[in-house]
């Protein structure tokens, strides 16, 4: 037994030098492709830096960097897996992440990880990128909703609000309608209390849903099916009802995406944003000027004040030919003080127990402080590990919602026509 | 052909060109096309030849047809416009009018612009709030209220069948420009010496020699905006509702977002054999031009 | 309706009129085709603000800073220089093999003619999206991957279904007698393509060579697809760069990369304009 043992050990060193012996002695360096989507000039010097600076301190693991486009991501991925002209590392979101870990295409981190890792990032943040104990990314920045307020607009009212207290929706409905009006009398609206980016609804109504406990997908007999009862609908109802009772949410928003939004919040024809995420600071605190006052609010609770969380992530291919080198960049980039600088470079919130205490992201400036307090409402949506979800994305919530949302069809040809047509295209993917 | 006795330049002349072709688009091609009769999924499982079962479940997925329908509607009117305007545009460009060889450049523009930014400027443009063409119409008093052009289930269609427009004209003006010119001088005067006014030349002279290239140019033109998305996509993502997803965009969603490669290939296939039907009048018509 | 309105029965004044209208037509069609070209030259010297709140129509001042930042920090200039040698490299190789094969299949017509008609439109209908990762493949079997030759390779084969049909039309513009006298001159069928059927069909080849330069200059999947390494960048996947989430660009950057994108492209064209406009002339009418 014991010489066993003894071989055992041997071998299980022997393995050990002969898998490092190339990283010590070969004259080539490891070279290691990372893609990355940080695209706003602070987040690509960012990342830049960090990996100059490993670059510098790693001579035999040399990370090429390379920019893609939010845009071109998925295409590019979906290529490279089928190809296997894969990146080493790659940056992306959570619910795909989920997907191509499904499919095969990623590598299990959970083995690879350290447990300072492990044990820092927020579990509510690990469970957006796992299945079945399995690991498919290091997520490592999210986006909490917020609303975005006009100050003035909400003094000369006397509405005061609270910050650090999220405020209900029927409280936010009810301070949108004071905030509606005809400012020049000619019997058209021109300061609404809300605007809120509709474009491609799905996601956004799925994820603040959550504050209403509204699922939308459930599980029966092992199956997901899609339902949509009083929860799911409570939400659109209520920014329908803004929009075509109260009047105080502005309409154009069906075809708008939250940068769209701005300029009108901006020239004060919107008092309020809501839903929109902690990213869109960073376009407010470059564009206002100095006398337009705005600021920051957690984003409205119904029955609890939990919203649907994506992560942005970190994940490695299957295919890759070095995941022990590419983990070991991916650790670097997480350590607390990098995370954080990729956050905050970003806007967004680092997932880092540790990265979120450095007081960078508990000053009042831009509110940091009211989007680090929504770190604890973020959990999983669970459309987010539906296989099939995309397709009844496109197909039917975005389009339903839209004619929904443009006063086309009623309440009960929606939840018929969800439900109908979601659950055809669920019953393919099974 | 009038099976022409000749046996014509040699074949060893056709090398280069069919080698890549054969390596490069050919058997690409063939290999996309069989994914259409397979359950191709991504992921790790081997595709299964499944026969017609794409197909089969393609009849009841009337959210492909219906795209046929928007499809349609979209090809038609961007070819359409392109043609009238196109050739309204050639007309000008050919009446040596002052600045005439800067107009031929700058009408270019569209051709010339990046892709990528197209789509976008066109999205400033339309700005409900901000946008340059509610601000100009409502000062110039043709608008009360703004319109939400591309958020709009009346006008978001017509508002992106201007972009397509505006984006394939100018392919279609100098086509038609070109064709414009190789009308000999002498058959216009010959027409004017006959009595006939400007309407009575441009009607029987100048646009009967036009229908050829009408003709094959719009043919093609049908055949491209058909398949085009990449456009229409950065303007509308197919919304609102789905008033403007093509069928291309519909058969990359599926391939690419989805992951039902399989199926987006059959999509694919009965796309082209419904193109055919356009294709075959093509064909036979260029032939018989040439002959 | 232009130049029959211009006949010569009708008073001076009239005409001057009517070509004063004409005049104003045109400019108007200037105007809508420009106009997004003025749009983006004026935004390259806005700042965001500027773009996003549409303040004003006219930039406040000139912000040079986007010029700077599409330059250096994005290096357009680099990726426009990568664009310019695979575009024209495309477009040229296109034409090389394009004008032989063109010559046989209309001379020849019958089954190879078939053949080629039926593959160009099938191209020009399935999705492209469908056959990339057989392409890549293949590709990388010939080691093409991650260059600008096998990128450059790919556009000549995505571009020979419009230029082949193209040049059918223009091939057969020219008379077939020419050929067969030198023919019977002993000339082979190599020496007849040279010397008697390139030079007569030099304007056909600058209009397709136009198009295959425009069409391979405008392409994005598969210079995304297909180039990682970060120095073979095309012009078309950097300027993607500066789009976002959720409709966030980075519009003074993008405008001005795009402008700079823009020029090449417009200087080409306006250096061929006259062998475009009449090298579609030559063959046009016989398609």
């Amino acid at each position: 037994m014991r010489t066993a043992r003894y071989l055992a050990v041997a071998l299980a060193l022997l393995l050990v030098v002969s898998a490092a012996t190339p990283l010590v002695s070969a004259q080539e360096p490891v070279r290691l492709r990372f893609v990355s989507l940080a695209w706003q000039e602070d987040a690509i010097a960012a990342v830049k830096a960090l990996v100059a600076e490993w670059n510098r301190t790693h001579p035999n693991i040399q990370v090429e960097y390379q920019q893609v486009d939010w845009g071109s991501i998925h295409d590019y991925l979906v290529t490279s897996f089928q190809t296997g002209d894969v990146p080493d590392v790659f940056h992306y979101e959570s619910p795909q992440v989920l997907d191509f870990g499904r499919m095969g295409y990623l590598t299990d981190l959970a083995p690879l990880i350290s447990d300072d890792l492990r044990n820092d990032v927020l579990p509510n943040f690990w469970e957006t990128v796992s299945i079945d104990g399995a690991i498919y990314g290091v997520p490592y920045i999210v986006e909490p909703f917020i609303v975005l307020y006009n100050k003035d607009l909400f003094e000369q009212e006397g509405i005061e609000v609270d910050p650090s207290e999220p405020m209900t929706w029927d409280e936010l409905r009810a301070i949108a309608k004071r905030l509606t009006k005809d400012l020049d009398g000619d019997g058209r609206i021109d300061q609404y209390g809300a605007g809120l980016p509709l474009r491609s609804p799905a996601n956004r109504i799925l994820n603040l849903s959550m504050a209403f406990d509204g699922q939308f997908f459930y599980q029966e007999n092992g199956r997901w099916v899609l339902r949509v009862g009083e929860n799911e609908l409570a939400l659109p109802k209520l920014l329908h009802d803004m929009m075509y009772v109260d009047g105080s949410m502005a309409t154009e928003g069906v075809g708008l995406s939250s940068s769209e939004l701005m300029a009108g919040f901006l020239q004060g024809r919107y008092a309020m944003i809501p839903g929109v995420g902690a990213f869109t600071r960073h376009d407010l605190a470059a564009l206002a000027s100095d006398s337009f006052r705005w600021g920051v609010l957690p984003h409205p609770k119904a029955t609890s004040a939990r919203q649907g969380a994506v992560s942005q992530t970190l994940s490695i291919p299957a295919a890759s030919k070095h995941p022990r080198e590419a983990m070991a960049f991916i650790e670097f980039m997480m350590t607390t003080e990098n995370m954080a600088r990729l956050a905050y470079n970003d806007w967004l919130l680092p997932t880092r127990q540790s990265s979120l205490e450095l007081p960078v992201f508990t000053t009042e400036e831009y509110g940091w402080d009211v989007v680090s307090a929504s770190a604890a409402s973020l959990s999983m949506a669970n459309w987010q590990v539906v296989p099939g979800y995309e397709e009844v994305r496109s197909k039917v919530l975005n389009p339903l919602l839209q004619e929904y949302f443009y006063d086309r069809i009623d309440e009960a040809t929606l939840v018929q026509r969800i439900e109908r047509e979601g659950n055809r295209i669920l019953e393919r993917y099974r | 052909m009038h099976g022409k006795a000749r046996t014509g330049p040699s074949l060893w002349l056709l090398i280069p060109a069919v080698l890549p072709i054969l390596l490069l688009s050919v058997i690409p091609l063939l290999q996309g096309m069989s994914l259409g009769f397979t359950d191709y999924r991504l992921g790790p499982r081997e595709p299964q030849f499944t026969g017609l079962d794409n197909y089969q479940y393609m009849l009841t997925d009337y959210k492909f047809w219906s795209s046929f329908k928007t499809g349609a509607i979209w090809a038609v009117a961007v070819t359409a416009g392109e043609i009238i305007l196109g050739l309204g545009l050639a007309l000008l460009l050919n009446a040596g009018l002052p600045l005439q060889g800067l107009a031929r450049v700058l009408i270019l523009i569209p051709w010339a612009m990046p892709p990528v930014v197209k789509g976008l400027v066109w999205r400033m443009v339309y700005h409900p709030t901000v946008g340059l063409l509610n601000r100009t119409l409502i000062q110039l008093g043709l608008l009360e209220t703004p319109i939400n052009w591309l958020g709009d289930y009346t006008w978001t269609l017509p508002a992106a069948i201007v972009v397509g427009i505006w984006a394939g004209l100018p392919l279609a003006s100098v086509m038609l420009l070109a064709a414009l010119q190789t009308i000999p001088q002498e058959l216009k005067e010959a027409a004017a010496l006959d009595g006939a006014n400007g309407w009575g030349q441009f009607w029987h002279v100048v646009l009967p020699l036009l229908v050829p290239v009408i003709v094959a140019l719009s043919t093609i033109e049908l055949i491209w905006n058909f398949n085009s998305f990449g456009l229409i996509y950065v303007l509308t993502e197919g919304g609102p509702g789905d008033t403007t997803r093509l069928p291309m965009l519909y058969a990359y969603e599926e391939g690419f977002r989805y992951g039902n490669l399989g199926y987006a290939a059959a999509l694919g296939n009965v796309m082209v054999l419904a193109m055919l039907v356009l294709i075959y009048f093509y064909v036979r018509r260029s032939s018989r031009e040439v002959a | 309706m232009a130049r029959p309105l211009l006949s010569r029965a009708r008073p001076v004044w009239t005409r001057r009129l009517v070509r004063t209208g004409l005049f104003l037509v045109l400019m108007l069609y200037v105007v809508f085709m420009a106009f997004p070209l003025f749009w983006l030259v004026l935004t390259s010297f806005k700042t965001q603000g500027e773009v996003v709140m549409a303040t004003s129509f006219w930039p406040q001042g000139l912000h040079w800073a986007n010029y700077r930042d599409a330059l250096f920090t994005q290096g357009i200039f680099q990726s426009v220089k990568n664009s310019l040698k695979v575009s024209l490299v495309a477009a040229l190789a296109t034409l090389a093999v394009a004008a032989p094969a063109a010559y046989v299949t209309a001379r020849r017509g019958g089954l190879v003619e078939k053949l080629f008609r039926g593959w160009i439109l099938a191209t020009q209908t399935f999705p492209h999206i469908l056959i990339i990762v057989p392409l890549f493949i293949i590709l990388a079997g010939l080691s093409l991957t991650n260059t600008h030759t096998g990128l450059s390779l790919v556009y000549v084969v995505a571009n020979l279904p419009f230029v082949l049909w193209m040049l059918f039309g223009y091939v057969r513009s020219v008379p077939v007698e020419l050929e067969e006298a030198a023919a019977v001159d002993g000339a082979s069928g190599t020496q007849i393509l040279i010397h008697i059927l390139i030079p007569l069909m030099i304007p056909g080849l600058v209009a397709t060579g136009m198009y295959a330069f425009i069409t391979a200059w405008n392409e994005f999947f598969f210079a995304l697809v297909l180039l990682k390494e970060p120095e073979l960048l095309t012009i078309q996947v950097n300027l993607a760069r500066f789009r976002g989430v959720e409709g966030f660009v980075r519009w003074g950057p993008l405008a001005a990369g795009s402008v700079l994108a823009t020029l090449p492209a417009l200087a080409v064209f306006a250096f061929v304009q006259r062998g475009l406009i009449a090298g579609l002339m030559a063959g046009s009418l016989k398609q």
